[in-house]
């Protein structure tokens, strides 16, 4: 997908090309940062990720498991002890619980994976080693007509480098 | 976050207060921006000599350990000192020990993450790692104490032709569910914090084998905001879950003992007992091998004195409530009126294990008050030597909790005596080898420091001057921190 990236030295740069290239909605924004910040969260505005999802099933799937082997394996084996029932559900909860969390920290690692989209065998379109160091990258997806456009205001609000990907 | 403390004299009818120093500020003064933690951090991966010649005497003592293990395979169990009805020694005793290691990992990196300890920043990687190595050795333990190792898989529920299940009530299979479930989480945990490490080390990287390993290890990451907000979610779920099952584990542990009728160890006070030893034992071994980290790869501006302060205090905690369950298993057992488990506790205190438990009180409870002193807080020196003495104290609190107890159960005509041979010895020495080995590798192939995380508490570079603090509805504005070096 064609585009223009613009690379920033500051934070407050950045974050102002965010929101002038929102606000001018010359296409779809990703920005590239060396560390997670609340400035860019805000200026992206993006909703609540859906991981809380995978983990939310999960865990009740490993919950569900856990009880379920416990249970089903000693219904197998029906040997009555000290009177107890066959299928008890005070030792059991430790499965329960060992399993849920182990389900569900599993699911949120594959829903982290599969909301950001990694694996990742090549590197996207317009990233540059140096976003991972200090820079800032904002990526606007915009068609060609507008990558005029994009690209003088990536300049005008600071970018130190600004060129277009195609 | 921030404490008052220490209040300064009064001055012209004035009450100066001043900020606890090793809480009050978290900020990094000597890291001024983000290509120094980068130039600094990765600075720590170029193998020295003394790293090479650390990684020789581990891997020598690993050999002892395994040279022992195949004697013990080829002559049987009886050469590991066992004297019936003492059948669990060293090897349980050590299995203990490591797993409670772990646990100060998970605290540092999960739980304090919950409660937004700015100190756990640049210690949380290292202890993370502990916790993954500690819960690998502690895993081998259960195995080694087994006389057909090699069908340790009968633990583990699978589907087979014999139609045999293990048995779900026992406290030793809900061992092999939590001590699992804790490898896997614990270990899916680090690495995920340190995929946006492995990406920086793949930006700056030039060898092209090394950089294609990276690349794979860090799947493609590229720092956007969608990863990135990802990221912040699952990395949050997997604290959570990591908090209530660092819990656990030690308490299904505990069970281990608690769940027998023998004296000294059926006690419901077990499971918080044994996590709060856990975490004691955990911080001590994080402090014995931080201080001299930092001081070898010179990375003292990272983890400052406050940061050591900050884990003595926690160290102080978990002492006084260790403390406070040994005087309780004491009036338990007065309070009880049970003859047995009184004879018990008067043994363990004046009979043929007074030494041990002479070292354990010493170690867990009186040594550790020292640390109420500020002074001593952030002496490195003396930090190192109560770590090494809480290390010492804790692995001697399990051999008391295993060995008097079975040694001096109901019946006198029971009562004998344990002495471990230099086969227990050498697997202990062994474990230790297995243990310092992976950590010697994580510290020369991983940034020991999280640099993502770093960076987050090091003022970004700004164009303008903003406003600082919080707004009339109670927001922080935005561009925080405000920090010296900020505008450089």
């Amino acid at each position: 997908m064609p585009g223009v990236i613009g690379a920033f030295h500051e934070l407050d740069a950045a974050v102002r090309a965010i929101e002038e290239l929102k606000k001018k909605r010359l296409g779809e924004v990703t920005v590239y940062t060396p560390t997670p910040r609340h400035e860019i969260e805000h200026a992206i505005n993006a909703g609540p990720s859906p991981v809380r999802l995978f983990t939310l099933f999960g865990g009740l799937a490993g919950a569900t498991c856990g009880y379920w082997i416990a249970t089903w394996t000693s219904d197998y084996w029906p040997l009555v002890v000290g009177g107890k029932p066959v299928a008890s559900w005070v030792p059991y909860t430790v499965f329960g619980f060992e399993v849920m969390v182990l389900f569900g920290a599993l699911s949120t690692v594959v829903g982290l994976f599969i909301n950001s989209r990694i694996p990742r065998l090549t590197m996207t379109v317009g990233y540059d080693p140096r976003f991972s160091h200090g820079d800032y990258g904002v990526w606007v997806e915009c068609s060609p007509a507008d990558a005029a456009a994009a690209e003088s205001l990536l300049r005008e609000n600071g970018a130190v480098e600004v060129r277009s990907e195609r | 976050m921030a404490t008052l403390a220490r209040p300064l004299p009064e001055e012209k009818g004035k009450r100066l207060m001043r900020p606890n120093i090793a809480t009050a500020d978290v900020q990094l003064p000597a890291v001024r921006d983000y290509e120094q933690v980068d130039r600094e951090i990765i600075g720590t991966l170029h193998p020295t000599v003394a790293w090479f010649m650390g990684l020789g005497v581990a891997i020598f003592f690993l050999l002892i350990g395994i040279a022992a293990w195949c004697y013990q395979i080829y002559s049987g169990m009886g050469v590991a000192g066992y004297n019936p009805p003492v059948m669990w020694g060293v090897y349980i005793i050590s299995f203990v020990f490591w797993v409670g290691i772990g646990h100060a990992g998970t605290l540092i990196s999960a739980i304090l993450y919950l409660f937004r300890a700015g100190f756990r920043t640049t210690i949380y990687r290292c202890a993370e790692a502990m916790t993954v190595f500690a819960v690998m050795t502690a895993g081998l333990f259960p195995i080694l104490h087994l006389g057909r190792p090699w069908k340790f898989f009968y633990l583990i529920p699978y589907p087979n032709w014999r139609y045999i299940w293990p048995q779900f009530k026992s406290p030793l299979i809900w061992d092999v569910f939590a001590i699992l479930t804790y490898l896997t989480v614990s270990s899916t945990f680090l690495y995920v914090g340190l995929i946006p490490d492995i990406a920086v080390l793949r930006d700056r990287e030039t060898n092209p084998v090394r950089k294609r390993i990276l690349a794979i290890l860090s799947l493609g990451w590229r720092n956007s905001d969608r990863e990135w907000r990802h990221f912040a979610r699952a990395y949050l779920f997997l604290a959570a879950f990591s908090t209530p099952l660092v819990l656990s584990v030690h308490s299904v542990v505990s069970f281990d003992f608690a769940m027998a009728l023998t004296p000294g160890w059926h006690t419901t006070i077990f499971p918080p007992y044994f996590v709060a030893g856990a975490i004691f034992s955990g911080i001590g071994m994080v402090l014995t091998i931080i201080i001299p980290l930092r001081k070898f790869f010179g990375l003292k501006h990272y983890v400052t004195i406050n940061h050591l302060d900050a884990a003595a205090k926690l160290a102080l905690f978990t002492s006084l409530i260790v403390g406070c369950a040994y005087m309780n298993e004491w009036f338990v057992a007065w309070f009880s009126g049970s003859e047995f488990e009184q004879a018990f506790f008067a043994n363990r205190i004046w009979g043929q294990w007074w030494w041990a438990s002479a070292i354990l009180y010493t170690c867990n409870m009186i040594l550790p008050l020292t640390l109420f002193s500020q002074r001593l807080r952030r002496n490195p020196t003396w930090l190192f030597i109560i770590s090494i003495t809480i290390n010492i104290g804790m692995w001697f609190e399990r051999f008391v909790i295993v060995v008097p107890s079975l040694s001096h159960e109901f019946e006198p005509w029971q009562w004998t005596s344990y002495r471990p041979t230099w086969v227990d010895y050498s697997i202990l020495a062994g474990s230790f080898g297995w243990f310092s080995m992976w950590f010697m590798l994580f510290i020369k192939q991983l940034p020991v420091i999280a640099i993502s995380e770093v960076k987050e508490i090091v003022p970004a570079k700004l164009r303008a001057r903003h406003d600082h603090g919080i707004d009339a509805s109670g927001h922080h504005l935005e561009f925080e921190p405000s920090t010296p070096g900020e505008f450089d």
